[in-house]
């Protein structure tokens, strides 16, 4: 349609009235000519005009399709619908505004998680080619582990043969401290190949990206945006400057842009800056360490390049002994980032859509309730003319109405309830930036209102037609049958079952969550402080300068008031990624032994002795580390559960073990010690070994501390500071954590997921009460001469209540029994969420049943009571 | 004997009008009438029927129509045909003679 035509017919609707007149005024012109024209072939003035009239057609007919013709009677049509139903809706506005806040309340909760599923799941990440990036990783298949760290050879040796993947990168988080004018600072950057900006397809903001030169000394870095901001206030000019990284100086060589957000995945969490990958001989030795990414050739699958790897690594199984047991996995980099967060979102987006449909189930049901008073009217409309279609028309322009106010206010409370999601969400959720408000989730939340309105409005037409049929003379005799209503019966039935398995969510999480707090860790969480401290090699060469420093630490925290004991660990419980490798017993005749070779894989940690007292770890049977422990052989404390492994039923103490660290060592048990959940409460407790840090110092330590009841945690921190200060300024205490924060982090995503559930629960709850109550007071007030007469007959309150309650019962069994079922289906679809609990379990499920019950029988009792307290003669007079 | 009568389809109505008009500007009424002129009273349309076609007619563009004066003074409407009409007209018209050429030879009235 060309404008002009748009044009003609904009004007028309403009200007409808006159259009209309002029249309009369033509159309009487026309009978007049005609009139007088066969007037004068003869005919008398009244006959004329007759022929006239009936020579023209039928005039109503003729209008219609004059309208038709303009092309503008579907909006004038629309028009009126549209004038029509929002008069409705203002006739009776108690009814309009809770339905529009309930559907605000449904389609607005809905679009929050949908707008956090497409954020983090669905969103492609925003990288160049983003969907053919992938991660790389080593597969231990002795073990099992499928994403394990890559060796530098491997890197290498895959790089040059692959060829379904055509660009490779690799990186490792690395922490540093940075000195220069401020004070110093432990910061988290990453190492990264100088490709790896080229390979995600960003560019740096400030400056020049890195080149392969850097990789020779590497003495080059790369600043994020929020970090360039934070410490050097954006300056523009910082390209060039020098900054001390370890006491080393670097030069600044550019800034990446604002928008950019480096993947996160593995060992790697947020980023502040970048160096370049150096190589080295002492690199080679780490064995495998290294984060790969690579890009697909062409259209090859993910599937495909993991075939090719896994023969490329077959071939390196043949070339090095170091690969025997090594194969490799590739996981496209998008499902990477996202897997965690997987299950939790799509069962809250689940549970966000239960809501949803309850919502709109109970507006349907306002509807309708409020279609019911109109029957008479709809009839007497019907009589008139108004054909069926246009009658459904108008009720579904009504509803699309309704639906409309529903879906702005829905937009408003999604706005707010994104910006609440951010805030609730764990820190460490994937892809959290992603989360936000854009054409994407406008367009499902749109979508869903017209779902909503379609379902409200063909319910109201379908109430309308039966209203109509009742209306008038037949209401008086179905008011006294008491007829049920089989579709509201329906909704209410979808609603409890809904509310029911909702329910039953929300109380698995929870028990879930009570059940992950009550684990016993193996460790004491309260009260416990940790702060990690590195020590650079400049100022601190020797093993034996390093040793005086952390003593001479350790003992001035020990002498701070309020501490009960104070020790160094290598990696803090509950600290993330730490070294594990294989444990053998020494002596060959172990009966359990769990891989080819007899050995077990144990974490692997250093400390000193009064860590265990520090960290409130049990000692069992023999002892923990004194300072003499620092001679050869190597002796080692060893977990319960590993004891238990090795020599079951007998004393580990005194006995051997061999460690595949430091190359291989032999080492002697000297203590066992309760089992530890190193990682989190959900993994299970695995076996660890414990070095003496004495025998091996480093440079790096976390700082334990246990203070006593009464002590406050901040006054600690300062102390620590203040400790730390004193002995070396220019070092930063770093990574200070309570203990308890870090445990409530790990617990974080379970938290959230109990709290979102049990609000949408609470919620379907409330809303499902609400549409029993409706019905069920709808139906009551239907049944008054009924029950009046039935008073009158001789029955008393009682036996009505009973009779009716009952019959609610019933009819509530039915969404009770459905409700169940699916409620099983959702547990069990939940169940990677779930801990120490079953999805059937079924005190949870009879829990959720009574209290659905209780509800549903509060929902009906009321009304019932409100009924038999009025006058039965005031009833029958009604009409 | 009453010459034959036949019903005009809505598109060659609109043809008609086209073709009515073509002489010069017409009210409504008249447009009728020299509709049954032309054909020699032969088509002869429900009168109504006229008026959707023509505003359909101007929705389209090919007629425009102006608020003019009757000679008796009232108030009319005339339309004319534009210049796409007069396009319009001669497109139509060579449609026509094809469509009955073709008929034609089909029903071997030739």
């Amino acid at each position: 349609m060309d404008l002009r035509r748009l044009a003609r017919r904009i004007r028309v609707l403009v200007r409808r009235d006159a259009v209309e007149r002029s249309m009369a005024d033509e159309i009487r012109h026309h009978l007049d000519c005609e009139t007088e024209e066969l007037v004068r072939h003869g005919l008398p003035p009244e006959e004329a005009r007759r022929q006239a009239r009936l020579a023209f057609g039928g005039l109503e007919g003729v209008k219609e399709d004059a309208r038709d013709a303009r092309g503008t009677r579907l909006v004038q049509d629309l028009g009126a619908d549209l004038r029509y139903g929002w008069r409705g809706l203002r006739r009776s506005p108690g009814l309009t505004v809770a339905s529009i806040l309930t559907l605000s309340l449904g389609i607005g909760i809905a679009t929050t998680m949908f707008s956090a599923v497409y954020g983090v799941l669905l969103r492609p990440l925003p990288y160049a080619e983003a969907d053919r990036l992938v991660a790389v990783w080593e597969r231990d298949v002795v073990h099992g582990h499928d994403q394990n760290v890559v060796s530098l050879d491997n890197f290498e040796a895959w790089r040059a043969r692959a060829r379904t993947i055509d660009a490779w990168a690799a990186l490792m988080p690395v922490s540093v401290t940075v000195a220069d004018h401020g004070a110093p600072e432990r910061v988290i950057g990453a190492d990264i190949s100088p490709e790896y900006f080229k390979l995600l397809g960003v560019a740096p903001a400030l400056g020049r990206d890195f080149e392969h030169a850097d990789a020779h000394d590497g003495r080059v870095v790369l600043l994020s945006d929020a970090y360039w901001k934070r410490r050097y206030g954006g300056d523009p000019a910082i390209v060039g400057h020098a900054m001390r990284v370890s006491g080393q100086p670097c030069q600044i060589v550019g800034v990446m842009p604002a928008s950019f957000d480096p993947p996160r995945f593995g060992w790697l969490g947020g980023q502040a800056l970048w160096f370049p990958m150096v190589d080295s001989p002492e690199k080679r030795s780490w064995g495998r360490f290294l984060l790969v990414v690579g890009r697909l050739r062409g259209a090859t699958s993910a599937a495909q390049a993991q075939a090719e790897m896994r023969a490329i690594a077959a071939q390196r199984e043949r070339e090095t002994p170091d690969d025997v047991g090594w194969s490799a996995s590739v996981v496209p980099l998008k499902e990477q980032m996202t897997d965690d967060a997987r299950v939790t979102l799509l069962v809250l987006l689940g549970a966000a859509s239960l809501l949803l449909v309850i919502a709109v189930s109970n507006v349907a049901m306002l509807t309708a309730s409020a279609m019911r008073r109109r029957g008479a009217e709809l009839a007497i409309r019907r009589a008139m003319g108004a054909t069926g279609g246009r009658l459904v028309r108008q009720l579904l322009v009504q509803s699309g109405l309704l639906a409309a106010c529903g879906a702005a206010g829905g937009l408003v409370v999604a706005m707010a309830g994104v910006r609440l999601l951010i805030v609730l969400l764990p820190p460490e959720t994937p892809r959290l930036t992603s989360i936000r408000m854009d054409t994407p989730v406008l367009a499902v939340s749109t979508a869903l209102a017209a779902v909503a309105a379609l379902v409200c409005g063909s319910f109201a037409a379908s109430r309308g037609r039966a209203a109509e049929g009742v209306s008038l003379a037949a209401r008086a005799s179905e008011e006294m049958r008491g007829t049920r209503r089989p579709a509201s019966g329906v909704l209410v039935a979808v609603e409890i079952a809904f509310a029911l398995t909702l329910g039953v969510m929300a109380v698995l999480m929870a028990r879930s969550l009570i059940r992950l707090r009550a684990v016993d860790l193996g460790f004491a969480a309260p009260r416990a402080t940790v702060a990690r401290i590195a020590l650079p090699s400049t100022s601190y060469p020797t093993d034996a300068a390093r040793r005086v420093f952390f003593d001479r630490l350790v003992e001035r925290v020990r002498a701070l008031p309020g501490v009960t004991a104070a020790g160094l660990v290598s990696t803090r419980p509950l600290g993330g990624l730490a070294p594990a490798t294989t444990v053998r017993a020494a002596d060959a005749r172990s009966p359990h032994d769990a891989t080819p070779n007899g050995g077990v894989v144990a974490d692997v940690r250093w400390a000193d002795g009064p860590a265990f007292s520090a960290l409130g770890i049990p000692l069992i049977t023999g002892r923990v580390f004194t300072a003499d422990d620092g001679a050869a052989p190597p002796r080692v404390v060893i977990t319960r559960d590993l004891a238990e492994r090795f020599w079951p039923h007998r004393s580990a103490v005194g006995r051997k073990l061999t460690v595949e660290m430091y190359g291989t060592l032999s080492a002697d048990v000297i203590g066992v010690v309760g089992s530890l959940h190193l990682m989190d409460a959900r993994t299970p407790a695995r076996p660890a070994v414990f070095l003496s840090a004495a025998r091996f110092p480093n440079s790096v330590w976390d700082v334990v501390v246990r203070t006593g009841a009464g002590a406050e945690p901040d006054g600690i921190v300062s102390s620590l500071r203040a400790v730390a200060k004193a002995l070396d300024p220019s070092l930063p205490l770093y990574g200070i954590r309570t203990l308890t924060d870090l445990l409530d982090e790990t617990l974080g995503s379970d938290r959230f997921a109990a709290f979102m559930l049990l609000t949408f629960a609470s919620a379907a709850l409330a809303l499902a009460a609400v549409g029993v109550f409706g019905v069920f007071a709808a139906e009551v007030g239907r049944r008054r001469k009924e029950i009046s007469v039935r008073l009158a007959l001789g029955a008393t309150g009682g036996r009505i209540m009973t009779l009716l309650v009952a019959h609610a019962v019933r009819r509530a069994a039915v969404g009770i029994a459905a409700g169940t079922v699916i409620a099983l289906f959702a547990a069990r679809a939940m169940n990677a969420l779930l801990f120490g609990i079953a999805p059937d379990d079924p005190a949870s499920l009879s829990l959720v049943i009574a209290l659905v019950l209780g509800v549903a029988l509060v929902a009906t009792v009321v009304p019932v009571a409100r009924a038999l307290q009025r006058s039965p003669l005031s009833a029958l007079r009604e009409e | 004997m009453a010459p034959p009568q036949a019903d005009v389809l809505q598109g060659t109505l609109d043809l008609l009008i086209l073709k009515a008009l073509a002489a010069g500007p017409l009210h409504g009424w008249a447009i009728s009438k020299r509709i049954q002129q032309l054909s020699r009273e032969v088509l002869t349309a429900t009168q109504g029927s006229l008026y959707p076609a023509l505003y359909r007619l101007e929705d389209r563009g090919w007629v425009a129509g102006a608020d003019a004066q009757s000679p008796e003074g009232r108030r009319i409407k005339v339309y004319r045909l534009t210049a796409d009409g007069r396009k319009q007209l001669v497109e139509q018209i060579e449609n026509w003679r094809v469509l009955a050429a073709a008929m034609h030879h089909v029903l071997g009235t030739n």
